[in-house]
Formats: C-alpha cells, structure tokens, sequence
C-alpha cells in the first residue's frame, strides 16, 4: 500500500490543516466559552480562548426566561419538524410515483419539474402568492414553502431507483395497490434515504431565515434566527434582555451584551450539534448519491 | 392512445398520489412564476393592473443603481469562484495524504460543521472573530505589531470578509466530493506506480489528479450557472451602512426595493431579468457540463 513515512511535506501538511481547522474550531469554541463564563469575568475572555472565564448559566437562564425568545425557539421547533415530516413524506410518495415504469407522463412532469427548479420567480412574487392565500403572519406559510424541494425529490428518485423491482412487483402480484405497495414496502425499506432527506429538509427548515423574516412578520410568528439576526446584525440588545426583565432584575442590568449574544448563538446551534453524528452518517451519502450540487 | 389511456386508468391511484405534489407545485412554484407577468405591468391595489410594455426594464437599465448591484453581483460571483474552487481540492488532496486516525478524524469532524449552521448564525461567529477589542484574528495582528482593524466596516476590505467567510464555510464539505473521488482509485494503480519507482509527488500529480478531472470540471462549470447568486442569506447578514455600496447584490436590491419601498412592479423587472439570465446560464453550463463530464446538474 501506500508509503506513509514521516517527511518534510507530512510534517507542512500537517501543519496547514491544523490551522485551517483551528480557525474553525477556535472562533467556534470562544462563543461557547464566553456563552458559559461567569458574566462579572467576560471580559477577561480574549479572542482566541476556548475555556470559559468561571462558569455560570445566567446567560441561558435570561435567554430562556425570556418570552419572546421562548415563543422563538418554540415557533422554529414547530415549523421544523412539522415541515419536515410533511416533506418527508410527501417528497418520498411523489418519488415513489415518478419511479414507476412506464407511467404514462413521466417525461413531462420531469421537464416540468427540472424548469420550476432552475426558474427562480423570486422574492417579492412569493410574498404575493402568500399574501393571497393569506398565509402572511401564520406559521403554515413556512411549514408549507417548498414542502417538496425538487432537487431532494430527484436524489430520492435515485435511492428508490435502488430498491429492487422484484419486491415490489411481488407485492403488486399479491395484489397489494399502489397506496400499500408504497406503505408496507417501500417506506419500511427506505430508512437510510428518508433520514438522509429528513436531515437535508431538517437542517434547511432550522436554518432559514430570510423567507421568515418575510412571511411571519408579528413578534408572536418569529422564529430563533429571525431574533437572532436582530441581536447580531441589528445590534437590538432591548429585546434580547426585556425592558420588564431589565427593571425586575438587578442582576442582568450587569450581564454582558456580547455574552447573551453568544449565548444565543450557542442555542440557535445546539439542535444542529445534537443531529450532527446522524448528519455526517447519512448526509453525505446523499450528496454522493445526488452528484454535484445540493 | 387507446391503450395509453387505458394504462393510465389502470394506474389512476399513482396520479391520485401525485396530487398533493401538483398542488403545492402550483401554488408555491408555477403562481409566483405566472404572476412575475407584472413585471410588464404597473401594480394597483384596487382594480386591475395596468400593462405598460417594456417601461419597468428601461427604467431599471437606466437606474445607475442597477448597473452598480449587477456590477457587484458579478464580481463578488467571480471572486468565490475562481478564489475558492481550488481549496477544497486542495484540502481533499491533504487529507488524503494523512493517516486515517483521530487527527484526521478531528479535521474532518470540524471543518464540515459550518456548512450546516445559518448564515445568521456565521456572521455572529464572524463578527466575534473579527472584533477590534477582542477579536482572535486582531488580536495575532496585534502579536505580529499591526494595528487592529475594523474589517467589517472597511470598503476595501468587505468584499474579501465575504469570500473568507464563504470559504471558512464551504471548504470543508464540499472536499468531500474530491476525497469520494481519491477513495474511489484502484490502489493496485499505486502498486504498479511504486513498482516503477514513482514517488509520492508522481502518485499525486499522475495518478490522483487525473482522476479529480471529472468533478473539477462538472463543479466549476455547474458554478459559473449559479453566478447570478452572489449570496443573499451571507450579504444580508454581513451588510452594514459603511460597506453596501461594495456588496449590495441584485438580490438585495430586489428585496429593498419591492418588500421595503413596495415597488412590486419594478423589483419583479429586476428579478426577472435575473432569473431568464440565471436560467439560460444554468440550461447551459448544464449542457456544457453533460458534453465534457456526462455529468450534469440533476
């Protein structure tokens, strides 16, 4: 096999990668640190630190305390996972059609579908047709946008592509309708492929903002990253910590700005970290098995 | 067509089940596609609107403004792409080069990480790494005798925060293509190539490298399809008063002008040209893409 002898060229690509990974790993791991310092030592805390200064959790403590936040977070649970389901399914069932042999049509549809996908009618076209299905400010307008993203609709094309034809057309010969076929065999066989597009929609779903921003206007509607792009971008620190809660409590009047911002970072990031081990198992299957590009 | 209409009865179940599909497709894809006809139109809350011909499109081209953001739009396009394309082959190729253990591992782990985490998200990390009190980088540059600086608010310096920021993002995963290519090589090749007394640089460069042919060129050419997207979701988020003149995008202005200032008519002209440019770009690097790679976009 390979020669994997220690040289001069090991030892500099060893070096590069290091800092490459450093400068993710660090700036990553300094939010965390100040997002769990005491808040009387934050500022103690320099760039390129990764152990937070003390320990506390008064910064999560104000975070989840909060209402507005709280409404947030559960605001994006919500359409994250009732939207994922929804596409999920509905992704799946349609490939299940299309892979069908010799349907009648299927050359069409997937003309049809290749030009919705590369024709982008943009932004302000999309705010209409919501507004006209008076979905503005209702959290279904997000739970049903792109419910079936075409292009995760063709990789799942190819993965029910890989289940055998036999077991299907054994079903089919038993007599089992389509609808059955579709239940019984082909959902409980495809696992792999309905986590893997379950992570693709998941992690899109928790990610989204700008559409949000858009669609769900009213304080009640928002979602994590919307609020979160206040804090960052928008430097609205009032909302962050309360007015009421600033009066009520002594103690936040003294918290760091940047560390509740940190804070909140490390919040908007923790369901992608808890998902992270499934995401690198079968995400990358899915990008293999879909080519080039997402 | 007798019989194609009597396979099509049989199967009647299957089209049943395509019906929610072609439900959401008509409502969130092909409406907002139809109604992008008002870009020909002057919009009216009451009534009917009111079809002015070609009025929003000659506007717009003579809007400086316009020639600023697709100006932008370009560069900002151009300077991630041939900036960023060769990194992840790069990284691929120096992954290859380590041995499979926990600090391979380790990079790999943590360099995949940012492609799942919003630009919202990004750009908090981002402005804490560039901060000018207490930032990591100013604080090396202060180690190194350089005064701090404020990038973020900087002109000159906006536009590479921008191409940095997506690198730190997409290097990683999107080696993984490149590293699925190495792994896919018949190590009997390396064998032979050892037996004739090649070195390490010879298995890179003759053997490694040819077969990254197919996906450089399938990546790059599908990425000039994609140029009209400078980025939306990171610009939106790095934008600030100082610096928007540098990084406001035909996105961005499309967004500013028809959701902000409500003018749907004229931001619908902007986006459709946009989108008919987009698409003969994408049809076409596709095409490009099939000739040279087989390997297309979808």
């Amino acid at each position: 096999m390979i020669a994997k002898k220690f040289t001069f060229s090991k030892l500099l690509i060893g070096i590069i990668l290091s800092g490459f990974t450093l400068t993710v790993f660090v700036p990553i791991a300094n939010l965390f640190a100040k997002a769990f310092s005491d808040p009387g030592k934050v500022w103690m805390l320099r760039g390129y630190e990764i152990l937070p200064k003390g320990f506390s959790l008064i910064h999560f403590e104000v975070i989840f305390g909060n209402p507005i936040i709280g409404r947030a977070l559960l605001n994006s649970v919500i359409i994250t996972v009732t939207g994922t389901a929804l596409s999920v399914f509905f992704t799946t069932m349609t490939a299940y059609v299309l892979t069908r042999k010799n349907l009648v049509g299927k050359t069409p549809i997937m003309i049809f579908l290749i030009a919705i996908m590369i024709f982008e009618p943009g932004i302000v076209q999309e705010y209409l047709v919501m507004k006209d299905l008076h979905l503005l400010d209702n959290l279904w307008s997000m739970i049903l946008y792109k419910t079936i993203n075409v292009y995760y609709l063709i990789i799942m094309m190819r993965f029910i592509e890989d289940i055998p034809d036999s077991l299907t057309e054994a079903a089919r010969i038993d007599g089992a309708g389509h609808l059955t076929t579709f239940t019984r065999i082909v959902l409980p066989l495809s696992r792999v492929p309905l986590l893997t597009i379950g992570m693709f929609y998941a992690v899109y779903r928790w990610n989204e903002f700008f559409k949000s921003s858009i669609f769900l206007s009213s304080r009640d509607h928002t979602v994590l990253q919307v609020l979160l792009r206040q804090f960052v971008v928008e430097k609205d620190s009032t909302t962050l910590v309360g007015a009421t809660n600033l009066l009520e409590n002594n103690s936040i009047a003294q918290l760091d700005f940047s560390a509740l911002k940190a804070a909140t970072i490390v919040v908007a990031m923790i369901p992608i970290l808890m998902l992270y081990p499934i995401i690198l198992k079968y995400y990358t299957s899915g990008v293999m098995e879909g080519g080039v590009k997402e | 067509m007798n019989a194609k209409l009597k396979k099509m009865w049989s199967d009647r179940v299957l089209y049943l089940m395509l019906l929610p599909a072609a439900l959401f497709f008509c409502l969130f894809h092909v409406w907002p596609i139809i109604g992008m006809k008002l870009a020909f139109y002057d919009y009216r809350i009451l009534g009917d609107d009111v079809f002015v011909g070609f009025k929003h499109f000659r506007n717009l081209f003579s809007t400086p403004v316009f020639s600023t953001v697709l100006a932008n739009t370009l560069i900002i396009s151009l300077m991630k792409l041939i900036l960023i394309f060769p990194l992840p082959i790069l990284f691929a190729l120096m992954l290859n080069e380590l041995v499979n253990g926990p600090f391979r591992k380790f990079v790999q782990i943590v360099s995949y990480l940012p492609h799942f985490l919003s630009w919202v998200v990004i750009a908090g990390i981002w402005f804490e790494f560039l901060s000018p009190s207490t930032g990591a980088v100013n604080e090396v540059l202060r180690l190194f005798g350089f005064p701090a600086h404020d990038f973020l608010t900087d002109k000159q310096a906006i536009r590479w925060v921008l191409v940095a920021s997506e690198a730190w993002r997409s290097i990683g995963w999107d080696s993984i293509i490149y590293l699925a290519a190495i792994l896919a090589i018949n190590p009997s090749l390396y064998e032979a190539a050892y037996v004739d007394g090649a070195n390490r640089w010879h298995i890179v460069t003759r053997i490694v490298l040819p077969h990254l042919y197919t996906p450089m060129v399938t990546i790059f050419i599908l990425n000039v399809g994609f140029i009209m997207n400078a980025g939306l979701d990171q610009v939106l988020n790095f934008a600030n008063d100082s610096v928007i003149s540098k990084i406001d995008i035909i996105d961005t202005y499309v967004y500013r002008v028809g959701l902000i200032n409500s003018q749907y008519s004229f931001a619908t002209a902007a986006n459709l040209f946009k989108s008919v440019i987009g698409v003969i770009l994408v049809l076409s690097t596709h095409f490009i893409s099939k000739k040279l790679t087989s390997k297309g976009a979808w």
